[in-house]
């Protein structure tokens, strides 16, 4: 037990100065106007996070997604031949939202209003009376979106011919991505916030962990130690427009005796499922613009934080399970892991949503990031490095 | 207190928590926690933690799908225990602040669950 433990080195300050050391406007973090370009030049042109695989695992399966951000409602499907598909969930006769549940099992969709039926493929299968129209059915299918998987987490793009794969997109994190448990959940627990708060302050609070200490004084007693007292990663990775962090964790952690009871069966099921001992089960990613999830073998978590408004968000958060509960243990070991994981996440709203009213009036107008929260900086640099182009595109198109 | 004997036998101890924990969904055992008082969760946790350990034992004997109705119950007491376990193990005098953050943050899905 008196075995040395290694010590901790923290990233150095000259090592995170390649990302940038100087003040950060505050403008983009709550202006409507930046928000508006935000919108046209990151998220209607990057690969979203809209849910799980394991969410329509059937042909036939389908989920219906709200993208506020686009001011859209997208209808995935997964087609008669195994295929996901996604479309814009608007009928083509008069727009009407064509699905109103969440999730189901269909083969054929009927839009409410004149009953115009499309199939799982989006084609439009029968219109009553449509000799009447000028136009040609085959110009009626739904209007697609890009859709995709990788690890098992569902994306979509909004333009239909994205500029890359996602594989492409996520370069060196896709193969990854394949090997967390995450991959191979055919179930999860969910938990989901409301936030006054830009997406990226929001999506900031949970890639720094210089706040621990102030903000989970009890449960982020697990993360800091002695020589890491602020709970630093060990390593920081720039895949540009994605980063990740190696997880640093406390060899000496103090786990009270319940708690202790929990793990332990916890545990038990993540190595009798072969989840434990992975290369990535420290790897905390933040994919980008908006996703983040975690590799670790008992609380592998995805956090979606979904942008309503310049200074509004919704975060989505979600624990993966391999198989169903099969027994009391299993079933005792993942509540116990998803109560304490959403207690640690609940702590941050509060906070974050003091940092947007502070932010709102512009009194501030520059930010300041340290060393240790060079992932926000380089959030803030891929964001505004496409908002600039996207600007400057706007200003060239308008010339002409 | 109620006599009826909602639980397996060996565990008739805790039938005083059973009108106040033996919950359906996983937002309403944190919902419950939340709304508790402090005495309330010290008695709980401190009646359920010496139990829990045994409690799992007797219940892995079955698949979940064919537990009765007492031992259902008891499985919903072990899972609002982790709940409470929480406030009282970790967040102590803490709990009052974290119950304000905690209400903000709905447990919309989870496999305990009942379809
Ligand atoms: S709007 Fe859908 S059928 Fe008319
Ligand atoms: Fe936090």
């Amino acid at each position: 037990m008196t075995a040395e433990l290694p010590v901790f080195e923290p990233v150095t300050k000259e090592e995170a100065s390649r990302i940038g050391t100087a003040p950060v406007p505050a403008g983009p973090y709550y202006q409507s106007d930046y928000f508006d370009a935000e919108c046209e030049a990151v998220f209607r042109r990057s690969w979203l996070n809209v849910g799980h695989t394991c969410e329509l695992p059937e042909p036939g399966d389908y989920i219906v997604r709200e993208l506020e951000v686009a001011n859209a409602s997208l209808l995935i499907t997964r087609n008669r031949d195994g295929l996901l598909k996604a479309f814009h969930n608007a009928c083509t006769h008069r727009g009407t939202q064509l699905v109103s549940e969440p999730c189901g099992r269909r083969q054929v969709f009927s839009c409410p209003y004149h009953m115009w039926t499309f199939n799982s493929d989006g084609e439009l299968r029968n219109a009553p009376d449509f000799d009447q129209f000028y136009v040609d059915k085959a110009e009626l299918n739904l209007k697609p979106v890009a859709v995709d998987s990788c690890g098992g987490m569902l994306f979509i793009n909004l333009n239909p011919n994205p500029a890359q794969s996602l594989r492409d997109y996520l370069g060196p994190l896709a193969d990854q991505l394949e090997t967390l448990p995450s991959a191979r959940a055919t179930t999860f627990s969910e938990y989901v916030y409301e936030i006054d708060a830009n997406w990226k302050l929001t999506y900031d609070n949970f890639q720094e962990n210089y706040h621990l200490r102030f903000i989970h004084p009890k449960t982020g007693a697990a993360t800091s130690g002695k020589d890491n007292p602020f709970g630093y990663p060990l390593r920081y990775g720039f895949h540009d427009p994605h980063r990740t962090q190696t997880i640093w964790s406390n060899p000496q952690p103090q786990i009270q005796p319940f708690q202790m009871l929990a793990f332990g069966k916890g545990m038990q099921f993540a190595m009798q499922d072969g989840l434990v001992g992975s290369e990535q089960s420290k790897e905390y990613y933040a994919v980008f613009p908006n996703l983040f999830i975690l590799g670790s073998p008992m609380q592998p978590f995805s956090h979606t934080v979904y942008p309503i408004s310049a200074t509004k968000s919704r975060g989505v958060i979600r624990i993966y399970w391999v198989g169903e509960d099969d027994c009391a243990s299993r079933r005792f070991a993942r509540e116990y892991a998803m109560g304490l994981a959403r207690d640690i996440h609940s702590e941050d709203r509060a906070v974050i949503e003091a940092g947007q009213r502070g932010l709102n009036s512009g009194a501030l107008t520059h930010i300041h990031f340290q060393a240790q929260e060079v992932l926000c900086r380089h959030l803030f640099n891929m964001v505004d490095e496409r908002v600039q182009a996207y600007r400057a595109e706007r200003q060239t198109g308008g010339a002409q | 207190m109620n006599a009826a004997n909602r639980l397996p036998a060996a565990f008739a101890e805790l039938e005083p928590f059973v009108d106040q924990w033996c919950l359906a969904t996983s937002n309403e055992r944190t919902t419950a926690r939340r709304n508790s008082t402090p005495e309330e969760r010290e008695a709980f946790f401190n009646a359920g933690k010496v139990i829990a350990a045994d409690a799992l034992q007797l219940l892995d004997q079955k698949p979940l799908d064919q537990l009765d109705d007492k031992e259902q119950c008891l499985m919903s007491l072990l899972l609002s225990l982790a709940h409470v376990s929480l406030a009282v193990e970790i967040q102590g005098g803490d709990e009052a602040r974290h119950a304000l953050a905690s209400q903000h943050m709905p447990i919309t899905r989870s496999p305990s669950n009942p379809r």
